[in-house]
């Protein structure tokens, strides 16, 4: 009865795939996947449908109250709700503004995080503790005061431009500027990426450095060969939910950016709300859905290819 | 061998256990008296640990019993089974201190404090750590905290200690020095043990019997001598102590051809640069120093062995003669003969 | 901020790098900090004239301003009994999910994770405007329970995610040791698994209430102009009334998440927030 170490291995890996299921799992983990199944499943397919103008059942109320609905000509619905968001003028100005601003805050906070915590793992020290420290301000700062706080330091009567006045120069005036908005995602994103990021790197261990030192690989080298890919997931994680976190951002443009063109969550938030144009609202919360879906889709996909590389899948 | 039925301390009758759609244990039966001190002893992935857990009552058999102290424990849960486990790595609770740590089992069982107080600080005196009492397990060395673990066992008043590798945590010096502390406390506690392990020196060194495990079933269980000196099985006698197997047959001192398999262990070997009855030339190709013992190759008519020498070292090269003293005949796997 | 990893000797520290270093964190300094001390200055000072150096004086006379206003007083009162109820419903929904998620296989584990997951990358603003839709229909427009929901949405994925790190991060023999101690499953389940994730749950509890307390966009949505909440007033605040109360209704709301934030500080950098956020 002697077996060989393959046929081992191999059963036992068999083993796990398919170890006992249990119910009683599977009902504790129910609740929240329920509240969101019905709360935001439930209300992303009705608003799915309502775009599609299906104004009945649930819908009715919305339809009813708001101005400019159209209702489906087809047993499928119709796409004139999406067709007169897409000529709306102001519309491609408010999608480029978003994707820019997510495009380079995402961009610079991860550049800052990464920079940031390389330099705290590799070469540490006090400066690099204050600086880490620093950045995690703002994660005990409610992003509605962030907002406020931010709008009234670069505002007309701000912080450098008082500062500016009395060297007889002029500093600009960034809030409502899209720049703004910018500095204020960033402000607001940064200490999350630095969590995420500095615990990525801390888990590399000493040893592979110094084995890459040794080697003889230099200081960037050992950064893009070494810590970089073996922190790989969690950097991807910090970049995904940065920048899904900034394309749905609302609190900040509605504060600090400019009323045109502007970041589509305020611009959805204005069709909800002052204008009364839910359908048109929910549509534009579908693009960004799509894009965000892109961006997600990274996520799983480092997190799956971190559970093969570990075995555990 | 029947033994009579009080003085039984734990026996597994026919246990089976199937994880993950293979059969890990089969019909395994073992018995152990009261107060004596078994090891469970085999290569990695044979069961020791799955079997240490039945008996502790974390994995229940698909068939077969456990009769711990005279009780069927078979479906009982582990808390519900008066026996007490040292993890591989002692498995102490972070979060408490030593004192803690052993006073929890107490606790469970809602002794008054006071007497809580006492047991437990007879059981730090019995392990010698007294004061290492209000330190934190992450704050003690792997040889306390072995002990601490040791202690946490002891508290219970177990009529039965279960040890899974205890020692194997642990540096070669203090391993040997840790599993003679262990031995000296089963003695003067005299409480039934089994331990698990897989090396053969902590096994031969420590136990009263040692029953050899291989693919879920137990090859043989007996004393460390007879074990050595008889092993049941060619995988027995391959498992414990060193061997030269031979395939063929064992005659007038020498091996001839034949399809048994015949082992013989290196203490067996004698050589010497006179003849005697039963003799054969050899001549001695390497000579390899062990500590406090030789390694010695020799051929003899084209055949290869190895002794095991302490006094009188040849040299390479040096001719002489070649005297079996005792060999071992197996018959499809099963020992036939002792020559 | 991890004193336990060694610091490798790699040698970059010359003096370039020493001022480049200071610079910057000077930069950051006043990019991070400037704001909110540029905003808190305002809660003590009568008025601050451009471009005036300095405020024209001093007083408390803001603060008597928001204790004055039963408006005010009504939205802090709000924030701090519907956020505690939040996270309470949230940790009696999740918690048991979590350990779930950590200790048991079953159907669609691997489904429920990533639904949990993808329930966030829909942007928020436009989910509270279709949840508005369910909402009208609910009758649950500008009524408590609808904010308490709004709010739990946005708690789920800290509540089971990084509590399901936690639990998975228990050793499973020191849970079996407590068995073979005596202790029933219960037992053990309360001296040892839960008190060993209780950092990670901590955590969990900590960002939760934050993430409640903070809730802005839904609860606008959802509340005004019946119920207001410290967050949503400011809204009305910036709007309305001078800069002054509004950086004194700033700090107010504040506290509780410099207090909480301290509180867990050690736990959030240590790494138990970032553990949470990969799928297992
Ligand atoms: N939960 C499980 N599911 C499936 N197979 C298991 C499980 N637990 C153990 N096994 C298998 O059972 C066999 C025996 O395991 P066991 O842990 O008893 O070995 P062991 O003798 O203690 O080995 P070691 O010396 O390495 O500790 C192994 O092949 C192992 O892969
Ligand atoms: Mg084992």
């Amino acid at each position: 009865m002697s077996k060989s170490k393959e046929v081992t291995v191999g059963d036992s890996l068999a083993v796990k795939k398919t170890a006992r299921l249990s119910p009683l799992g599977f009902f504790m983990a129910l609740p929240p996947v329920l509240v969101i199944l019905f709360f935001i499943g439930g209300p992303i397919l009705l608003a799915f449908s309502f775009t599609l103008g299906f104004t009945t059942g649930p819908n009715e109320i919305v339809a009813l109250i708001g101005q400019e609905i159209y209702t489906k000509t087809n047993w499928w619905g119709t796409l004139e709700a999406y067709k007169s968001v897409f000529s709306d003028s102001r519309f491609p100005g408010n999608l480029k503004a978003t994707l820019e601003i997510t495009f380079v805050a995402t961009t610079l906070v991860i550049v800052l995080a990464l920079g940031m915590a390389i330099y705290q793992r590799i070469i540490g020290g006090r400066l690099a503790t204050i600086l880490v420290a620093l950045s995690l301000v703002p994660l005990f700062v409610p992003v509605v005061i962030s907002a406020f706080a931010i709008r009234t330091f670069y505002d007309g009567t701000g912080f450098f431009k008082t500062i500016f006045y009395h060297f007889g120069l002029t500093f600009p005036t960034l809030t409502m500027t899209n720049n703004a908005v910018t500095i204020g995602v960033i402000w607001t994103s940064l200490p999350f990426a630095i969590l995420m990021i500095s615990s990525g790197l801390q888990s590399v261990p000493d040893a592979l450095i110094e084995t890459a030192q040794d080697a003889g690989a230099g200081f960037m080298r050992i950064i893009a060969t070494v810590m970089i890919p073996l922190a790989f997931v969690p950097i991807v994680i910090a970049t995904t939910f940065t920048a899904i976190g900034i394309m749905g951002s609302f609190t900040i443009p509605y504060f600090l950016g400019a009323n045109q063109p502007t970041m589509l969550g305020v611009e959805i938030s204005n069709f909800f709300g002052p204008y009364n144009r839910p359908q048109h609202s929910i549509v534009m919360a579908f693009v960004i859905f799509v894009a965000a879906s892109g961006i997600g889709f990274f996520y799983i996909w480092a997190n799956v290819r971190s559970a093969k590389q570990s075995g555990r899948i | 061998m029947s033994i009579a039925k009080d003085s039984v301390g734990l026996e597994l009758i026919g246990l089976n256990k199937i994880l993950g759609g293979r059969t890990i244990i089969e019909n395994l039966d073992l018995s152990v008296k009261k107060g004596e001190m078994v090891s469970l002893l085999g290569p990695s992935g044979c069961g020791k640990t799955t079997t240490l857990r039945m008996i502790a009552g974390f994995l229940i058999p698909e068939a077969g019993k456990v009769i711990l102290a005279g009780k069927d424990v078979t479906t009982l849960g582990p808390d519900k089974r008066p026996s007490a486990m040292v993890f591989q790595n002692y498995a102490l609770w972070p979060h408490m201190t030593v004192f803690k740590n052993i006073a929890y089992p107490l606790k469970i069982r809602k002794l008054a404090k006071s007497e809580i107080e006492k047991r437990v600080h007879d059981a730090l005196g019995l392990v010698n750590l007294m004061h290492h009492k209000d330190s934190r397990p992450s704050q003690i060395s792997g040889g306390e905290q072995q002990r601490v673990a040791l202690a946490r066992a002891l508290v219970q008043e177990p009529d039965i200690l279960l040890l899974d590798e205890p020692l194997s945590n642990l540096d070669a010096k203090l391993r040997v020095k840790v599993r003679e502390d262990i031995r000296d406390l089963q003695r003067r506690l005299g409480i039934t043990t089994v331990i698990v392990t897989h090396d053969q020196d902590e096994a031969l060194s420590i136990s009263d019997r040692i029953a050899v495990m291989n693919d879920g079933r137990i090859e043989q269980f007996s004393t460390p001598q007879a074990l050595y000196d008889e092993p049941a099985t060619e995988y027995v006698a391959n498992f414990i102590g060193s061997l030269n197997r031979f395939t063929g047959n064992f005659a007038e001192g020498r091996i001839q051809t034949g399809d048994n398999v015949v082992g013989i262990r290196p203490e067996d070997v004698l050589f010497s640069s006179h003849q005697v009855p039963g003799s054969h030339a050899a001549t001695v190709d390497l000579v390899v120093p062990r500590g406090h013992f030789f390694e010695v190759y020799l051929s003899s008519n084209d055949q290869k062995i190895r002794a095991f020498m302490s006094a009188d070292i040849p040299q390479v090269g040096d001719a002489g003669f070649v005297r079996i003293s005792k060999a071992l005949i197996y018959k499809d796997g099963k020992l036939v003969k002792v020559a | 901020m991890s004193h336990s990893a060694n610091k490798l000797n790699i040698q970059t520290n010359s003096w370039l790098v020493r001022i480049f270093l200071s610079a910057f964190i000077g930069f950051m300094g006043l990019f991070i900090l400037g704001p909110l001390f540029w905003l808190a200055i305002r809660a003590f000072v009568t008025e601050w004239t451009f471009p005036n150096l300095l405020p024209d004086g001093l007083t408390m006379r803001w603060w008597r301003v928001i204790a004055d206003d039963g408006s005010l007083l009504e939205a802090i009162k709000n924030s701090l009994i519907i956020s505690p109820i939040v996270v309470l419903i949230s940790a009696a929904i999740c918690l048991p999910a979590a350990y779930a998620f950590s200790r048991y296989e079953f159907l669609g584990r691997k489904t429920f994770l990533i639904g949990i997951f993808a329930a966030n990358a829909f942007p928020k603003i436009g989910l509270f405007a279709s949840i508005a839709t369910l909402f009208y229909t609910l009758n649950l427009m500008g009524t408590i329970l609808g904010i308490i929901i709004i709010q739990v949405l946005g708690t789920v994925i800290f509540m089971t995610w990084i509590p399901a790190a936690a639990f998975s991060a228990v050793p499973r023999n020191l849970e079996d040791a407590a068995r073979d101690a005596g202790a029933s499953k219960l037992r053990v389940f309360w001296d040892i698994t839960l008190r060993l994730a209780m950092p990670g749950i901590l955590v969990a509890l900590v960002m939760s209430f934050l993430a409640a307390f903070d809730e802005a966009q839904g609860t606008y949505l959802v509340g005004v102009p019946t119920i207001y909440t410290m967050p949503t007033k400011m809204y009305a605040l910036v709007l309305n009334y001078p800069v002054q109360i509004s950086a004194v209704f700033s700090l107010l709301l504040a506290i509780p998440s410099v207090i909480l934030i301290s509180l867990a500080r050690k736990q959030i950098i240590g790494g138990q927030l970032a553990e949470g956020f990969q799928i297992k």
